[in-house]
Formats: C-alpha cells, structure tokens, sequence
C-alpha cells in the first residue's frame, strides 16, 4: 500500500507547484483587471468587463478542454497550412498555469475591484491634490488599505483554485486526484475499498494544504488589520 | 506531406490531407490505468495489463518503440485529434459514435457483457423479467447504451455513473438491485470481492452489435491510414504466432475474450 501512497504524496507537489504558479497569474491578471473596471477609461472598462464575465460564465472543464486541445490543434492546422515546419507541442503545465491564472483572474479581478472601492474615494482625491502621481497614490494609499480589505476574499479564492488543480489531469499531468484513482484501480481486489482509501487519503492531503494556507493567510489578515478597529453598529 | 497546392485550401483541408506517409518509428501510446486488469499501473508505478502487453507486441511487430502517454478517459480522443499521441490503446470499444471521429483497427478483443444482479431476485435476465428493478451502469459506455435501449424500455429503472467503480460502491450502499457490465471488469471487480458474494450472473452473454459493436481496437486519426494498415497487420501476426494467447492466458485467464 506504502507505494500507492507515496505516488500520491508525489501528486501534491504537483498540486501546490501548478496552485501557485496558477495563483501569480491570477494575481496579476486580477490587479490588472481591478484597475482597468475602476478606471475612467471606457475601453478599458469594458475589456475588463468583458474579460470577467465571459471566463465566470464557462465553466473551468470546458475552457481547459477548449485552450488545450481546440488551441493545439488549431496550432497544428496553422503549421502543416504554413509548410514543413516543426510541430510545436504546447506544454501541458505551462497550459494548465496560464488557463487557471486565467480563470481566477477573473475572480481576483472582482475581489480586488470590490477591495479598491470600499476604500473612501476622499483619500485618493486628497493624495492628488497633495501632488502624488497616479501610482503613487496606488502604492501609498490603495494598495495597503486594498490588501486588508481583500484577503477574505482572496482567501476563499485561493482555495477553490488549489481544488481546481485537479482539472490538470485532463492535460496529461498526474495530479493527486488522478494518482488516487489509478491507486484506486491497480490495488483492487488486494486491498478493500481501495478507491474509497485512497480518494480519502488525497483528501486529507488536500485538507492539510488548505488549512495551512488558512493559517498563513489568517495570520497577513491580522497583520494588516493592526491599528484598525473594525466599527460596527 | 505537404503540397504547395494546399496553401490555397483551407486550414481544416490542409490539416486533415497532409498526414501521410510517415515513419513510424515511435508509436505514442495513450492509456488509461484506471482499468484493471486490461490497463493499470504497478505498485511502483509502471504501467501493465493485457493492453499495455498487446501495444507492445503490436509495437514490436511494426518495428516501432512503444511511448505510452497517460491520459485521462474524458480527454482521450481531443487528445489524439490534437496529436498528443498517435493511438489510443486503452480498451476502447469500436463504435459508430467514435467512428465519426476517428479511425478503428478491427478488434484486438471483445468480451460480452452480462446482467448481475442480487441473488435473490426472481429473473432470468432478460428485460421483461427485470421491470421495477434499478440498474447501474457506466455512463457513456455500450452498457449504458444497452440498458437504456432494451432495459428502460421494459420499465426498469437505469442509473448512469461516472465510474464502474461507483456503480459497485452505490450497489454496497444498497441503492441498486444490480448492474449490466462487461464480465471481465465484474468478475474482478465485484463479484470475486467479498462485497459481491451475494450476487450472481442472469441471463445470456450479451453481445448485441447495435449496442455493443464490434469489440476493441486501437483508434487512430483518420488521416494515419498506413499505420491503421499497419496495425491490422500486427494485430493478425501476433493472433497467428501465439503472442496474443500468451499476453492473455497471462491477465485474463480461463476466459476466452477474442469473442466470436
């Protein structure tokens, strides 16, 4: 049984490296996204509009299945249309990080947008009529007010990407949820209730990535909340 | 290869004309070892199982290496058609909804599938004889198909799964009165384990062409034509030679699962 395990202890390497890479695309993606929704730049309100919508509107399976599979082989129609040129094969861990960074771009982009706007609009206006840049006023006043305000909600989607990682392994990689249940397969009939064990066994795997995480980020919460008292009536 | 009279052409033309006449001297493999004792992998993590044996007899033959690809069922066929692999050998029934998509060696096996149920229950398995009872089977698979077009119809209550393994542990739950599955996987997978002790075939094999089709082969892209008649070929050698009934008697033994 040890063997099985340990494959599946593998799997969660897989599960934190695709998560946190997931997670810088996301972030960007997300802040990228906030800003371009609370600018007065009609265009860019409206990409970043678009952007959110569309991508919380399908769901992850089919947008993974769509940019992977519908992406390579558009790439090799283009190719063999262009010539003898080499086939380019799209890395499946790369795929996997820019398509969830992509998704949850799109729900960073929401959380950070409803952070940016609960922040007194008087306190950016007061900043530049102190003479502050734009990015000044950003680094300075909105970003550290942002943070506080938006790590309940970046918590809640961190956990659901690192969840989502699962979906990986219709790329081709083998992530945890997967290993399980080839485990699951391979030792039936030698061990009871295999597929229940080890699927048990992932998902305590997972419980444990995600209480960590809970930790950690309870613990920034507390850190950028210092000197506020929350008010309530 | 390509012709120069296809930059006019449209993209999906070029890409559907061009493949041809490769050599093949790599065949990549793409298995599912989630399916036991056709395709799984060891305890140290290699992959085996009567599929796993047969592509690389089948590979030998056409004097080509053997690459297998893992990949998940659910993407299986994207993968082929995004040129992920070359075949899918991964016991994969031939059927007219697949046939769309991609192309067929003729069967390297077919096994029927059979009616079990609870051994209690009065039923010579045929349809009529299980009205009111509730069936399981794998979702997508020819048993299903099987259970929607001759079961439902005699008022038998039918229940898709993602997994076969579902099915088994929705049986254990009480839920179900039985399953329509393929008697290999059952045989292994249920009714040999202690939870399948009180249940019991019904019935006659079933191998019904409109539902079950021909049996299984290896898929490859439509355009691969010379290794589909390649493959055929190796799939006659190593039935003529012996190999096949080694690989066989080794993981299926005491049934025969060439079919008729």
């Amino acid at each position: 049984m040890t063997p099985y395990l340990l494959s599946i202890l593998e799997g969660s390497l897989l599960v934190l490296q695709v998560g946190l890479a997931s997670l810088v695309v996301a972030v960007v993606l997300g802040m990228a996204g906030a800003l371009a929704k609370t600018s007065d730049r009609p265009m860019a309100v409206w990409v970043a509009d678009v952007y959110a919508t569309v991508i919380r509107g399908v769901p992850d399976l089919v947008l993974m299945l769509l940019l992977f599979y519908g992406g390579q082989m558009g790439l090799n129609a283009l190719l063999e249309a262009l010539g003898d040129w080499p086939a380019i094969e799209i890395d499946p861990f790369a795929a996997g990080v820019l398509t969830i960074g992509f998704i949850y771009g799109a729900y960073m982009t929401e959380t950070f947008r409803g952070a940016i706007l609960a922040i007194p609009k008087g306190q950016m206006e007061a900043a530049m009529a102190f003479g502050m840049r734009p990015w000044q006023v950003f680094w300075r006043i909105t970003l550290p007010q942002m943070i506080r305000l938006a790590l309940p909600g970046f918590t809640n989607n961190w956990l659901v990407l690192m969840k989502s990682t699962a979906l990986v392994s219709l790329l081709g990689l083998q992530d945890m949820t997967y290993l399980a249940k080839q485990a699951g397969a391979a030792a039936r009939g030698e061990i009871t209730n295999a597929p229940l064990l080890f699927l048990a066994f992932a998902a305590l795997l997972y419980l444990a990535m995600t209480s960590v995480s809970m930790w950690v980020l309870g613990w920034l919460e507390k850190k950028y909340s210092m000197g506020i008292r929350l008010e309530r009536d | 290869m390509f012709k120069k009279s296809l930059l006019l052409g449209s993209i999906i033309m070029a890409a559907s004309l061009s493949a041809s006449a490769k050599d093949w001297k790599e065949i990549r493999v793409a298995i599912d070892p989630t399916y036991k004792p056709f395709t799984y992998k060891t305890a140290d993590g290699k992959p085996t199982g009567f599929d796993v044996k047969i592509a690389q007899a089948l590979c030998d033959k056409v004097k080509a290496k053997c690459v297998f690809v893992e990949q998940q069922w659910d993407a299986m066929i994207p993968g082929l058609l995004a040129k992920k692999y070359d075949t899918i050998i991964s016991s994969m029934s031939i059927t007219e909804e697949r046939l769309r998509q991609v192309a067929f060696t003729g069967k390297y096996y077919n096994t029927p599938s059979k009616v079990v149920v609870r051994k209690d229950i009065k039923t010579d398995g045929s349809p009529a004889s299980l009205t009111g009872k509730k069936i399981g089977v794998l979702k997508g698979s020819t048993q299903e198909k099987y259970a929607k077009g001759e079961l439902a119809k005699a008022g038998v209550n039918v229940v898709g799964y993602d997994a076969q393994d579902q099915v088994y542990l929705d049986i254990k739950a009480g839920r179900l009165d039985g399953t329509v599955a393929d008697v290999v996987e059952v045989q292994g997978g249920f009714l040999d384990t202690p939870d399948g002790k009180n249940y019991v075939y019904v019935g006659q094999p079933l191998r019904i062409k409109k539902y079950f089709g021909e049996g299984v082969g290896v898929a490859m892209r439509k355009g691969d034509k010379d290794l589909k008649e390649a493959l055929d070929k190796a799939i006659k050698d190593i039935r003529a030679d012996g190999t096949w009934k080694k690989i066989a008697d080794e993981f299926v033994p005491g049934v025969d699962i060439w079919g008729e």
